[in-house]
């Protein structure tokens, strides 16, 4: 009698249901209308659609035809890159820099993390009034340093940097945070081995270090790439509408202003659909790259 | 058997614990409604509520949100008539944008529109005028003979889809061209008047330019609107400009493409910031306040976004948008393009028919339409009477341009679906530097309309 308790796994489920129906009603269902609305003609936001699409895969068709849809998808995947090296990368840097910290590693981890509790759209407009045209942060300090004209730097030259800079900066300490929890759990011991073999700081963080927070480093980048393809508020608050010459378009941003600024509902779903598209086989591309060990 | 009667006990108290969850959200959106806003359907502790205190608690949307001028006054009002009538407002008030225009579609389609809207009486509101889902002027004025009296019937801004008459407006729009005085001064040139041509007006720019600072202010890529809308009047007169062209050869084809190369003319030039192709409205916007800027050609609610952002106001004037061939400097855009709807929702409820009526009688009163109007148009029989001694002295310098004007147009690009417009005005910096042909934009934007809709363009 005792062991069928354990046995019996039915009672789980009435705790599960409550969950699976949340999802069910509030992710999958929109999800899979959102896939019907991007064959159907849609004239607005909240209307019924009016019918099929003409063929019914024409917003595909479009997509591949469109040059916006293209610089979207070129940025994200130059995004995905930079997210990779930029957020991760120094990440993993600064947590084994702090863990190798004796004093004040607490207050390198709340200065790092900071960023993370400031709204995204707060933080857009701070970088607005740094990388403002005239007046702003950067141009006065050229201006002190003798510089004789403003740089604009959101021009066609500049944008995407100008973009990709605070992008990147303001989730290195959400993946900061997660890495120097992964160090946390290794033992102390391993380095005290390792130091009695004779091993040097480097070697250690080469042969102990990042094997064992491989796996760490594996969900950190799942994040980060399907992170970068969502990427939208910041970006959006510096950048409306792909400013200048549709040059910074993600694919979020793009799939929103054709949501509320151009208002082609139908054609904004299809590009959801290639999100979520992209989101599934980037992270299974990253799940074979960065296969999870067992150590 | 525990196990299993533990695990039943658990989920139901795990049920129970979340009807609870809702039950408290049902009071907080109650409590909510009152003092912020929102339009969603009432809650049953919120219609008790409305038992207690004997008033009826009315839905209503307008565009007197966020920095809107007459935002202050809305409040005032609303403020004022729950007083007077101890009835309810929820507003859920929002500045005028897509996202607003999107909501209200929204709320219209899944049948969670608000009772009374203040909302645009063009191509917007076809989607729920069309549904029924607005009542019109005449058929509450079989109930209620003296709804809109003091309106002069042919103002109101009759419904595209049927040319009845479903909003009775308050204020009107003009569009004009807002002046920096200190810059004209610096760069020792006048003010443009009303006898001021397009050419002088070019001459007046370049003379700025030479001086160092910025003719105009404007982002060309985000707001594009203005520039786009007096070019094109400019080929154009009052009576011919509000004409969407059936192709890019035909005389309103024409002249967009004159008008769109006006603008580049004028970006060649280097009239417009430096940044107008990559920063926002807000920065150029800033760059005139800061005096950085001659002139910005804006509409009648930017009096008010003026007058706040300067401490400074004599600083300022506005005058007539120049003008060449047959359109006058004096004829302008402008109209009664919003008014207040009640829709269906609410006129079949007999409680809220009676609320909702007056509220639209108190918000469109003679002195009610006198102190939102200031400066602009109204439908009012008798015309608004303003205290000129309550206006700043560009408010009084906008009236005075209002009444020197010849001739007055509704803006052609209110006829453009706003999916349409993408390829002329998210497109303008590519016109201007040559990237996209500006027939071809044209072109395109006309073709778009067709598709959208196929049988007005048929005929």
């Amino acid at each position: 009698m005792s062991s069928n308790i354990y046995k019996n796994k039915k009672p789980l489920f009435f705790f599960l249901i409550p969950a699976f129906l949340f999802m069910l009603i509030f992710l999958y269902y929109p999800f899979i209308q959102n896939i019907f609305n991007s064959f159907q003609e849609i004239r607005g936001l909240g209307t019924a659609p009016m019918g099929w699409k003409d063929p019914w895969y024409s917003n595909f068709k479009t997509m591949w035809e469109d040059e916006n849809m293209r610089i979207a998808l070129k940025n994200t995947l130059i995004m995905i890159l930079v997210t990779i090296v930029g957020q991760v990368g120094i990440a993993l840097f600064l947590a084994i820099l702090v863990d190798n910290v004796k004093h004040g590693s607490k207050f390198f981890r709340v200065v790092f993390f900071f960023p993370i509790v400031v709204s995204a759209t707060a933080l857009g407009l701070l970088f607005n009034l740094i990388f403002l045209y005239d007046k702003g942060m950067i141009n006065q300090l050229l201006e002190v340093l003798g510089s004789k004209s403003l740089t604009d730097w959101k021009d066609e030259t500049h944008a995407f940097m100008t973009m990709m800079i605070p992008v990147t900066w303001q989730y290195v300490g959400f993946y900061f945070i997660i890495l120097v929890t992964g160090l946390n759990n290794i033992s102390d011991e391993l380095y005290e081995a390792a130091a009695i073999d004779g091993a040097t700081t480097l070697q250690k963080v080469r042969f102990i270090t990042i094997p064992l927070v491989h796996n760490v480093i594996c969900t950190c980048v799942i994040l980060a790439v399907t992170g970068a393809l969502k990427v939208f508020d910041l970006p959006w608050v510096m950048f409306p509408k792909g400013m200048p010459f549709g040059q910074t378009w993600l694919t979020g941003t793009y799939m929103y202003y054709q949501v509320f600024n151009a208002t082609d509902v139908d054609y904004s779903s299809a590009i959801a659909v290639l999100i979520v598209v992209l989101g599934i086989v980037l992270s299974k591309v990253v799940n074979k790259i960065f296969k999870e060990k067992d150590y | 058997m525990k196990k299993k009667t533990l695990a039943l006990v658990l989920t139901l108290a795990m049920a129970g614990s979340l009807a609870a969850c809702g039950s408290n959200g049902g009071d907080a959106t109650s409590n909510n409604d009152k003092s912020t806003s929102s339009n969603t359907s009432k809650s049953t502790s919120e219609e008790k509520d409305d038992k207690k205190s004997g008033g009826v608690s009315l839905n209503v949307t307008t565009t007197f949100g966020g920095n809107d001028t007459n935002q202050k006054n809305y409040q005032d009002a609303i403020a004022a008539w729950q007083d007077e009538t101890s009835n309810i407002v929820n507003d859920s008030s929002a500045t005028s944008d897509e996202t607003f225009k999107a909501r209200v579609a929204a709320d219209f389609e899944v049948g969670s529109e608000p009772d009374v809207l203040f909302y645009f009486n063009g191509m917007d509101s076809n989607s729920f005028v069309e549904a029924g889902k607005v009542i019109s002027v005449d058929e509450i004025r079989k109930e209620y003979p003296d709804y809109a009296s003091n309106m002069n019937d042919d103002l109101l801004g009759a419904s595209p889809v049927d040319g009845k008459n479903y909003s009775v407006p308050v204020n009107g729009y003009w569009e004009g061209m807002f002046v920096n005085k200190a810059v004209l001064e610096a760069a020792k040139v006048e003010i443009p008047d009303a006898n001021t041509t397009w050419d002088e007006f070019m001459d007046i720019c370049q003379k700025i330019k030479d001086a160092g600072y910025t003719p105009v202010a404007a982002s060309l890529a985000q707001i594009p609107h203005y520039w786009f809308e007096f070019t094109i009047y400019n080929q154009l007169s009052p009576t011919t400009h509000n004409v969407l062209p059936k192709s890019v050869d035909d005389e309103h084809g024409k002249a967009w493409v004159a008008g769109i190369e006006d603008i580049k003319d004028m970006y060649d030039k280097g009239f417009f910031p430096e940044n107008t192709l990559s920063g926002t409205d807000d920065e150029t916007f800033q760059s005139f306040i800061d005096g950085k800027a001659a002139f910005l050609v804006d509409g009648s609610w930017k009096l008010g976004g003026i007058e706040e952002a300067t401490d400074d106001i004599d600083n300022f004037t506005v005058t007539y948008v120049p003008a060449k061939g047959e359109r006058k400097s004096t004829d302008i855009i402008g109209g009664l393009s919003s008014g207040y709807y009640i829709t269906k929702k609410a006129w079949d409820d007999p409680e809220k028919r009676e609320a909702a009526v007056n509220f639209v009688e108190y918000m469109t009163s003679n002195e009610m339409v006198t102190k939102f109007a200031q400066t602009s148009a109204t439908a009012l029989k008798d015309g608004a009477d303003v205290d000129e001694s309550t206006l700043s002295s560009l408010g009084k310098d906008g009236l005075a341009m209002i009444k020197g004007i010849t001739g007055i147009s509704g803006a052609v690009q209110d006829q453009i679906p706003t999916e349409c417009r993408v390829p002329v005005f998210d497109g303008m910096p590519n016109l201007v530097t040559g990237k996209v042909q500006i027939p071809d934009a044209v072109t395109e934007v006309l073709t778009m309309i067709e598709n959208y809709t196929p049988s007005e363009a048929a005929e």
